[in-house]
């Protein structure tokens, strides 16, 4: 049997509230994410979907059960700079020009900075020309592309996004969606996306993990059919209609679904 | 454009204060509604620019403005180094916090005698300064150090950055903003320092010349001494508010 790229063994997470209560953010989660593969973890605001990314990320610790990546601890991952991620906030260093903020994890790694690599990667992301712009002169959608840039600067083995468009219009979020669509069919990076766009789930990935909240638990585990180079007129496919009605229905809460 | 000439009209704004503040001055000393001790604002000026006084100025204004100086750069090299050893070992951070509040919470004018007998006395003004400057630069360096946002430092810690990598590439950078608004506002403070330590008796300098020339009722001498002080403290203070302009818009 091979070992999953990522791995969540019977994984639970409460945290501690003001008044000494405990808060259940995760109840057994047990998930496999293969080698390569792209999963979507959808589910409502507060269901737990970004501490499952937090926990692969090691930026918390299971409260039961056990995260491992390729069979090792998740630090293991980020220590030996493997690991990138894009968040919501995209969290570009407001002192660095964008060429500075991808080349960042090279510097954090305490490697040789690779210029050519980094301006391969501003171009992918299609960014070419503003290089020297500081964060604070582009819009949302550029930075956000900037922060992606900078996540696989190193060539990652697992890529974490949490919402990365979370902020961004309609339009331009399909665009950035497109162009993610380009960028990780031309790497095939083990890919984890927390989002709660049943639309951008299903136009990224090869699996969609439906969650609920309260505790946050997996409800749907859906394989999705579409082939890859994905065009956006995927969208307007009957069958991909179809898919986001049964996603959709099923983010529903229990009480209303009928 | 709006933001320019709302900065504009603040400057003028802020020209026409100084103005007033300035015309009142001059006629409140003209008419004496304030007494023989409030001279017009002219006579101070022709007291500063007069050649026969250039001497006894320079001197003074020498002496103060080393003592300003030196007690400004070693406040603000040891307030940002204590600052680092608090971040770097977190042990001392603590007992460290505790010792410099208590430092502080003794007025800086009590500590003057204790300077002056104990150190050599044309050290005072400087280490009087140098105290004042250690403290707030030491308050903002440390409040700057914890100024990195939470996002910022996820991105770190899943790179697999180094604490010295995340110190030297993340929370230094992040703490520039505070540690130059720290500086700015030290300005005045060294002045306040090394002015007091003149007072209570340095050899030269433009507090030691306050106090004599308030001592023999040299009233022009008084106030172009306070006069010099005003306007180098202001200037040093406005040049460090444009550097941390610059600064906020490069690291905000």
């Amino acid at each position: 049997m091979t070992v999953p790229a990522i791995r969540l063994d019977h994984v639970g997470k409460s945290f501690a509230l003001d008044g000494g209560k405990q808060f259940t953010a995760l109840s057994d989660i047990d998930l496999s994410i293969g080698k390569g593969e792209f999963v979507a973890l959808l589910g409502p605001s507060g269901c737990g979907k970004s501490t499952i990314l937090r926990l692969v990320a090691a930026l918390e610790a299971p409260s039961t059960g056990k995260v491992s990546i390729e069979g090792a601890d998740p630090q293991a991952l980020s220590r030996s700079h493997r690991l990138g991620v894009a968040f919501q906030d995209h969290a570009l260093l407001p002192w660095l020009d964008v060429r500075a903020n991808v080349a960042l994890p090279f510097q954090v790694a305490g490697k040789k900075v690779d210029s050519a690599r980094v301006a391969e990667l501003i171009r992918l992301v299609g960014l070419s020309g503003f290089e020297k712009a500081r964060p604070r002169q582009l819009s949302g959608g550029m930075r956000q592309r900037a922060s992606i840039a900078r996540a696989l600067a190193l060539q990652p083995e697992v890529l974490l996004l949490d919402e990365p468009f979370g902020a961004l219009d309609a339009v331009t979020r399909r665009q950035m969606n497109v162009e993610l669509q380009r960028i990780w069919s031309a790497q095939r990076i083990t890919t984890l996306l927390v989002t709660h766009s049943v639309d951008e789930a299903l136009f990224l990935a090869d699996r969609v993990i439906v969650m609920s909240g309260r505790p946050g638990r997996i409800i749907r585990d859906i394989t999705v059919p579409f082939e890859r180079p994905r065009k956006p007129s995927v969208m307007r496919d009957p069958a991909f209609h179809q898919l986001v009605d049964e996603l959709t229905l099923a983010l529903e809460p229990e009480g209303e679904a009928e | 454009m709006t933001a320019r000439s709302d900065g504009l009209q603040r400057f003028l704004l802020g020209l026409v204060g100084i103005g007033l503040f300035l015309g009142m001055w001059q006629v409140i000393g003209v008419y004496r509604l304030a007494g023989l001790t409030w001279p017009p604002l002219t006579d101070v000026l022709v007291f500063v620019a007069d050649p026969s006084k250039r001497t006894l100025f320079a001197r003074a204004i020498t002496a103060s403005f080393i003592a300003v100086v030196t007690g400004y750069g070693i406040g603000v090299i040891a307030g940002i180094a204590l600052a680092m050893l608090g971040r770097v070992a977190t042990v001392l951070k603590p007992g460290l916090d505790r010792l410099i509040a208590v430092i502080h919470a003794i007025p800086l004018v009590a500590l003057a005698p204790l300077f002056m007998v104990a150190a050599n006395r044309d050290s005072t003004p400087a280490s009087i300064a140098a105290l004042g400057v250690f403290y707030m630069i030491y308050v903002a360096t440390t409040s700057g150090l914890n100024a990195a946002s939470a996002a910022h430092r996820d991105v770190f810690t899943a790179l697999g950055a180094s604490p010295v990598t995340r110190f030297l590439r993340l929370e230094l950078p992040a703490a520039l903003p505070d540690i130059v608004s720290g500086m700015k506002l030290a300005i005045p403070v060294a002045f306040i320092g090394a002015i007091v330590g003149e007072w209570f008796g340095a050899s030269r300098g433009l507090g030691l010349l306050m106090v004599s020339a308030m001592q023999n009722f040299q009233i022009p001498l008084l106030w172009s001494a306070v006069l010099i002080v005003t306007a180098s403290s202001l200037a040093l203070f406005g040049l460090m508010s444009l550097v941390e302009r610059l600064t906020y818009g490069r690291y905000q």
